[in-house]
């Protein structure tokens, strides 16, 4: 049970504080604020407690969501998946999250909080149905509204992988000539790896996780239906078709997807409703269809000079037709390195050395597949021991795969019922990102 | 999705009987107020950002004024303004009466902000809130769904007891609703009410109206139902309100495959708390739940874990069924792996409880728990710990191979924990312990610092698991001992060093540098350098001589620590008196620690399986831990299983069987461990052998009596023993010394009795008595007596075991007492005691144990543990017990002694019916330590004079009377603690009549 919601800038100011059960005052929000600023990295910060009252927050966009319960027997795990929820809720409906279109839009949270919690227990965070009761209309900075087009992005992209890898192709749409108003929807699939290949170049580990996400703006669909792959497959020993199967662990689906045909024609059948839905999720380990994507081969040495020499080559293994963009190879040096020196084998090519990490980052802005890419650095590194180069690696990759899933899951058809009246467009769009890649020196 | 919107289809279907979901909808709702829809679109040109303009004087007046404005777009904006104070914390109650009239508008958005300032402000102005209740009963009729729950919503929020009256009959409506939102609503309001006066809810039988909601049509309004039952049925827990029967569970699981999300999480929840009859239900039941397993919100995924993980004990492990299910809950749960890091370390500490109670589930699955470079690192710490408790020798290549590479990552913490992590696969999984060595060995040669220190505080840990094995590397490690400034692998490398001192040439070297800043190290270290140096000395006395007595008199003279402080005395005083003895007290050998040391203790684990999903489960500690008052801390049980018992649960994973059978012992948390291990190396200074029963979970338990339980013991229950009360009875102090005491007859008696056991030369030793009665302790008896034989205290005791059962595992604790008795070694029970056996000990004792005054004087409260319980008793020990051989005075200062202490301290007693001649008294006096110094015959009575030396260094004098033919005796007593005086007594009056 959630006892208050309160949303606080970075700075601790108070934007908005609703409580559900006075069980606590609002004196507790400067006892939070004090709390989460006082943590040390390793203290965990999801759940903290100060006497009766548990916090339990999320980060999101600079701002801390925040709720409070007090009652034991309440389960962080609903309480962060709301937060999550709210956090998109807000999202949908003032167009973008911000410390200023939160201020802004005071009135219209607080009539969505007062529907979606009631005495402490999630009522619903389904778009549909809140469109029902809520009044307030949504104020924003620029100059669009909720169903505006023009902030559709590649929705996974704008999770974690913001940071990681910043993608034109996930933010832009294809299409920028459209007039807003239009009815459009729009399929992700995104996929996520996490590799892990040792100092031998053996693949230790590699993970994907998936997701199809749908995003529709079409005020009249009742139903669509989504066509995958026939010989997508779930499981270890089921296999389907004739081709190479496209085989994934395990899969879970949005309760509203019906599954009366996935079995025989692997069709989901939903009735979308506006906004932004992950439809299916899944995820495959240890099992990659492909090589993986890049591939490091390091030398590294200590010169005459008492320098560090570290001599790359990665090598691309895509088909030769696509390409990775915003490649950023992080590579850790030994404490004390002082400067670097590198010659890279093309000059869209940058490195450079951030001492406050101490690591080497070498970003590549497109590399197609097939190629192989070399730079040599040279660290100035006063006192190297033997010992100091251990501390070399293991090299982080982050990257970007356009129009690529690395499960070889494809959308083959986007049915819409009944036939929309008037122009309406689909989009499929596919990307892979890097979560974790890590090349082991 | 579909099943939200079908939910509230009817909201607007009601409306204008319509089925078009989502335009019309709206403007259903919106029409009766079209004007001002324009309106508002004007006003929302303008920026919501403006309300949080600073305050200046006049603004209260301004909002006054504009409150009261015939415009409702500027009455709109006033309140915006009002509530936008609110948030930021200004007090804006003042406008109270301005905004309730604001209430009466059919614009929806102005009402719902009214609203929403009435909820906040309504406590502190109940009088005026009062205001407001007509147009909420107003609004409780109202043709609109939503105003009707928006109104009852908004009174529940109300916690004005005047209010509640007035609620009662829309409430009552509403509960009927013909609109599933409004009884949804409603049934939240229950529990609202329920919260603000319970007895009017139950008065007015809404709680039959709830009930009866369990069997809505709408599964929205079946779920609140039970989230409002559920929260009502805790602050009755002997009330059937929910009266989970198999009808009702086949309902609400009915329910949980229609309502949303949310509703599925109250309704499993509530599930959980249900316990099938038999097998047979519980298998139904889990599989109407696993659907559940494959839900996109991973807060339904962990609920539905929950109930499953539960039920699943009901569950014969035979049963093909059973292995279903365990191949099911690990896709999910590794699924939960892949949410945003909060999520994911919730589900860590989840899945830490559930790896557990069944490893079996993800034994597999050891993969995913590999951490990723961009994990934060709470995650990262939580994944290491669930690896390890996965490691078996399956996979122990692969986790160390990741291990050692974690070790060298950026993250200090997170390498530290790594090194650590190597070191508990070590202790785990015996067949990679030389693996782990040569891991760690290599990491110190990479002399990160942090890393070397580590690594050897875990290779201090193997080499307690793994004795003569792994000492080759000593040399490197000392070739680390300066880079080491943390006072834990300081005192980890000192222990190694004093440990294995005979095979390091330079030992001695070694722990002499570390001598030097002797004061500047922390107690732990202070601690381990005496230790260690006492065991070189006894490795090596020849050479070592002046550094021993350097360091004892470092310790003893030179430091404020008690502990130090006492430690050194005992090793000095052991080295000083039997050189022997030390050795063997000083070198036994150590138990072994434990690999499953990390360990959730059972019963905890299990009632935490309970909690899975909630608070309990982040903190890893039971709710009533943090959670104050009633409400949620029922301790919670795992059901029983049906069919094969739980030992037979799964052979084949070690780990699990030891789950299941470790003994319930208190064990350290893993930060603590270190500190126990040392702690063990603390306590065998005063052993004699090895410990009976070597488990790191005896010593602590010992160590627990002293701390809480003899203590409590303290204040109440002295009359522990009735034998002991009958035999010692204590007198009153103050007893006129002409009375002959009340209990002598009885003393008398007893003595007579056992007369033919005491010995005749030599000490006197009272006759074994019953101190605990075998119905008192669980059918454990101790009979027992004390005894001084060639000066050694003793205390002789007889185990008898009149259970059914074999008794093993004995130990003894004593409270402090007056004269600092304490066991001079473990109690050396060796075999265990069958049913109606009897075994003979004779505990040594020592008299450096810490120091309380006791009332009476000679009262000993002792604490016995054997694998039953703990049992407390107390005795009295005769004071002659503490005198020592020495007790004889010179003539001369005796006369000065006797002169010098004040008469005040003379106490007179009189012994009676003693037949003894003055030379017999004496020399039976002598036979305990009472030395007759000189004899004076003045007028045919004899005069002794007397001395004796207690332990603690107490003189006493006496002056005992004979007078041939009479039998009473006089005896004076002098002392300058006059408060022995009556015990003293007590032993002359024992020790001549026996």
């Amino acid at each position: 049970m959630i006892s208050q919601v309160f949303i606080l800038s970075s700075k601790g100011d108070h934007l908005i504080y609703k409580d559900y059960r006075g069980e606590a005052g609002s004196d507790v929000i400067n006892i939070f604020y004090e709390k989460v600023t006082a943590l040390t990295g390793d203290q965990p910060p999801v759940v903290m407690s100060h006497k009766d009252l548990h916090f339990i927050h999320v980060r999101q966009e600079g701002l801390y969501w925040v709720a409070t319960t007090t009652a034991a027997d309440s389960s962080p795990f609903t309480i962060i998946e709301f937060l999550n929820r709210l956090t998109a809720l807000v999202k949908d409906y003032c167009g973008s999250l911000s410390e200023k279109s939160v201020q802004m839009n005071f009135a219209l949270i607080y009539e969505l909080l007062d529907e979606i919690v009631d005495y402490g227990y999630i009522q619903t965070t389904s778009s549909d149905v809140l469109k029902n009761f809520i009044q307030t209309e949504a104020v924003s900075a620029r100059p669009f509204s909720l169903f505006d087009l023009s902030n559709v992005g590649l929705f996974g992209a704008e999770t974690q992988q913001s940071k990681v890898a910043p993608s034109s192709a996930a933010t832009r749409p294809i299409q920028s000539s459209r007039e807003g108003g239009k009815s459009e929807i729009f399929v992700d699939v995104i996929e996520r790896m996490s590799v892990v290949i040792g100092s031998n170049g053996v693949l230790m580990k590699a993970d994907v996780e998936g997701e199809i996400r749908v995003k529709c703006y079409m005020p009249s669909c009742s139903e669509m239906r989504i066509g995958l792959n026939e010989e997508f497959s779930i499981g270890k020993s089921q296999l389907r078709g004739y081709g190479a199967a496209v085989r994934v662990d395990e899969c879970s689906f949005h309760q509203a997807v019906r599954l009366d045909e996935f079995d025989s024609h692997r069709i989901l059948r939903l009735c979308p409703s506006q906004g932004e839905q992950t439809v299916m999720q899944y995820q495959l380990s240890d099992d990659l269809p492909s090589a993986p994507p890049f591939r490091l081969f390091p030398t590294i040495e200590r010169d005459t000079g008492g320098r560090l020499l570290m001599y790359l080559k990665l090598r691309c293994d895509l088909p030769p037709k696509s390409a990775a963009i915003n490649v950023c190879a992080t590579i850790p040096v030994p404490k004390g390195s002082v400067s670097l020196s590198q010659e890279l084998s093309s000059p869209d090519q940058s490195a450079e050395l951030k001492l406050q990490s101490r690591a080497v980052h070498w970003m590549i802005p497109r590399f197609p597949g097939g190629t192989q890419l070399s730079a040599l650095f040279k660290l100035e590194v006063p006192g190297l021991s033997s010992a100091s180069m251990l501390e070399v690696g293991p090299v982080g990759l982050s990257f970007e795969l356009p129009k690529l899933t690395v499960t070889g899951l494809q959308i083959r058809f986007l049915r819409l019922s009944p036939i929309q009246p008037g122009p309406s467009q689909r989009w499929v769009r596919y990307v892979t990102h890097s979560d974790s890649y890590t090349i082991r020196i | 999705m579909k099943a939200d919107v079908d939910v509230f289809a009817n909201v607007t279907q009601s409306k204008d009987g319509s089925k078009n979901r989502v335009w019309e909808g709206t403007k259903a709702i919106t029409a009766p107020c079209s004007p001002v829809t324009e309106n508002r679109q004007f006003g929302s040109k303008m920026t919501d950002s403006k309300y949080f303009t600073t305050t200046k004087k006049g603004e209260i007046f301004e909002l006054k004024a504009e409150l009261n404005s015939d415009k409702k777009e500027k009455k709109k904006e006033a309140v915006k303004k009002v509530i936008a104070s609110m948030t930021v914390g200004k007090d804006v109650s003042a406008l109270f009466p301005d905004v309730v009239n604001c209430m009466q508008t059919d614009n929806l958005e102005l009402k719902k902000l009214v609203y929403l300032y009435l909820m906040n402000y309504a406590k502190s102005q109940p009088d005026m809130a009062i205001m407001a209740v007509n147009t909420f009963v107003k609004d409780c009729e109202d043709p609109n769904p939503l105003i009707r729950a928006l109104a009852v919503r908004t009174m529940g929020c109300i916690r004005v007891d005047k209010i509640t009256e007035y609620l009662c009959e829309p409430l009552r409506k509403c509960l009927k609703d013909e609109d599933p939102y409004v009884r949804k609503t409603a049934a939240v309001c229950v529990a609202k009410l329920h919260d603000i006066n319970a007895q009017l809810v139950e008065d007015q039988g809404f709680l039959d109206t709830l009930k009866d909601l369990i069997s809505d049509s709408n599964p929205m309004v079946v779920a609140n139902a039970v989230a409002a039952l559920s929260e009502i049925a805790e602050s009755h827990p002997n009330s059937n309100l929910l009266d989970l029967n198999p009808q009702t569970i086949n309902k609400l699981l009915t329910a949980l495959n229609e309502c949303t999300e949310w509703g599925q999480i109250f309704i499993l929840d509530c599930l959980a708390n249900y316990t099938p009859r038999d097998d047979r239900e519980s298998q139904s039941i889990c599989e109407r739940v696993t659907p559940r397993l494959s839900h996109a919100n991973s807060a339904v995924v962990l609920s539905a874990v929950k109930v499953l993980m539960k039920f699943m004990e009901m569950l014969p492990k035979d049963l093909d069924y059973y292995g279903t299910l365990l191949k099911k809950l690990a896709p999910p749960l590794v699924t939960l792996l892949s949410a945003e890091p909060e999520l994911q370390y919730v589900a860590l500490r989840n899945i830490n409880l559930i790896v557990q109670r069944r490893p079996e589930i993800l034994k597999h699955e050891m993969k995913v728990f590999f951490v990723k470079y961009n994990d934060p690192i709470y995650v990262k710490l939580e994944k290491l710990d669930i690896m390890i408790r996965l490691a078996s020798q399956a996979n122990i290549a692969q986790v160390l191979a990741e291990l050692k590479e974690y070790a060298t990552e950026v993250d200090v913490d997170f390498v530290r924990k790594a090194v650590r992590a190597i070191g508990r696969c070590a202790i785990k999984v015996e067949q990679s312990a030389e693996r782990c060595v040569s891991t760690l060995l290599d990491l110190i040669q990479t002399k990160v610092n942090y890393v070397v220190q580590e690594a050897i505080v875990v290779i201090k840990d193997i080499f307690r698991k793994y004795p003569n094995k792994y000492e080759s590397v000593i040399a490197t490690l000392c070739e680390n001992l300066d880079s080491l400034d943390e006072p834990e692998a300081r005192a980890a490398m000192i222990w190694i060093v004093g440990e294995y001192a005979e095979r390091i040439d330079n030992a001695d070297e070694l722990l002499e540098s570390f001598l030097e800043g002797f004061h500047d190290e922390s107690t732990q270290v202070q601690l381990q350098l005496l230790t260690a140096i006492v065991k070189l000395f006894l490795k090596k006395p020849t050479e070592t001589q002046e550094l021993v007595q350097q360091v004892l008199s470092l310790a003893t003279q030179d430091s404020d620590n008690p502990d130090l402080r006492d430690r050194g005395y005992i090793y000095w005083r052991l080295l000083s008196t039997d050189p022997v003895a030390a050795k063997e007290v000083v070198l036994a050998e150590k138990p072994l620690i434990s690999e499953e040391t990390d360990l959730i203790e059972p019963t905890l684990l299990e009632e935490l399986i309970c909690h899975i999903g909630t608070l309990a489960s982040v903190y890893h500690k039971p709710p009533s831990a943090f959670v104050e008052g009633s409400r949620g801390v029922q301790h919670k049980r795992l059901p029983g299983s049906a069919g094969s018992g739980e030992s037979a649960d799964s052979p084949d994973t070690g780990s699990a069987a030891g789950v299941s059978e470790a003994p319930p012992a208190v064990i350290p948390s893993q930060g603590d461990l270190l500190g126990d291990l040392l702690n063990l190396d603390l306590t065998p200074p005063t052993t004699s052998g090895p410990p009976p029963a070597p488990s790191s979970g005896m010593q602590m338990g010992a160590m627990d009596l002293l701390g809480g339980g003899l203590d409590s013991l303290l204040g109440g229950d002295l009359g522990g023993s009735p034998a002991m009360g009958a035999g010692f009875g204590a007198p009153p102090t103050a007893m006129p010394a002409s009375f002959p005491p009340p209990v002598s007859g009885g003393l008398d008696d007893l003595f007579d009795l056992g007369g033919s056991v005491g010995m005749p030369m030599g000490a006197y030793s009272p006759p074994k008595s019953i101190w605990l009665p075998a119905m008192k302790a669980k059918g454990l008896e101790i009979s027992g007596t004390f005894a001084r034989r060639a000066g050694v205290i003793q205390m002789e005791m007889t185990l008898t075991n009149k259970a059914m059962s074999i008794m093993t595992d004995f130990a003894i604790q004593f409270n402090r007492n007056s004269f600092g008795l304490a066991p001079a070694g473990p109690l050396q029970v060796l075999t265990p005691v069958g049913p109606n056996q009897s075994i003979e000990v004779a505990l040594p004792l020592s008299t450096v144990g810490p120091v309380m005054k006791m009332e009476p004087l000679t009262n000993l409260q002792v604490a016995v543990k054997n694998n039953i319980d703990v049992f407390y008793f107390s005795s009295q020990y005769p004071i002659s017990m503490l005198f020592v051989e020495d007790g004889k005075m010179e003539r001369q200062v005796f006369l000065a002694t006797w002169k010098d202490i004040p008469n005040d301290n003379e106490a007179q007693f009189q012994i009676k019916d003693c037949h003894l001649n003055s030379d017999a008294a004496s020399s039976k006096l002598q036979g305990s330590n009472v030395f007759t110094i000189a004899k004076r015959t003045v007028e045919g009575q004899d005069m002794l004079y007397q001395s004796m030396k207690l332990t603690n260094g107490i003189w006493v004098l006496a002056e005992l009377r004979v007078q041939a033919g009479n039998p009473n005796y006089t005896v004076s007593l002098k002392c300058r603690a006059p408060e022995v005086s009556q015990c003293v007594f007590q032993s002359y009056e024992a020790m001549l009549k026996n």
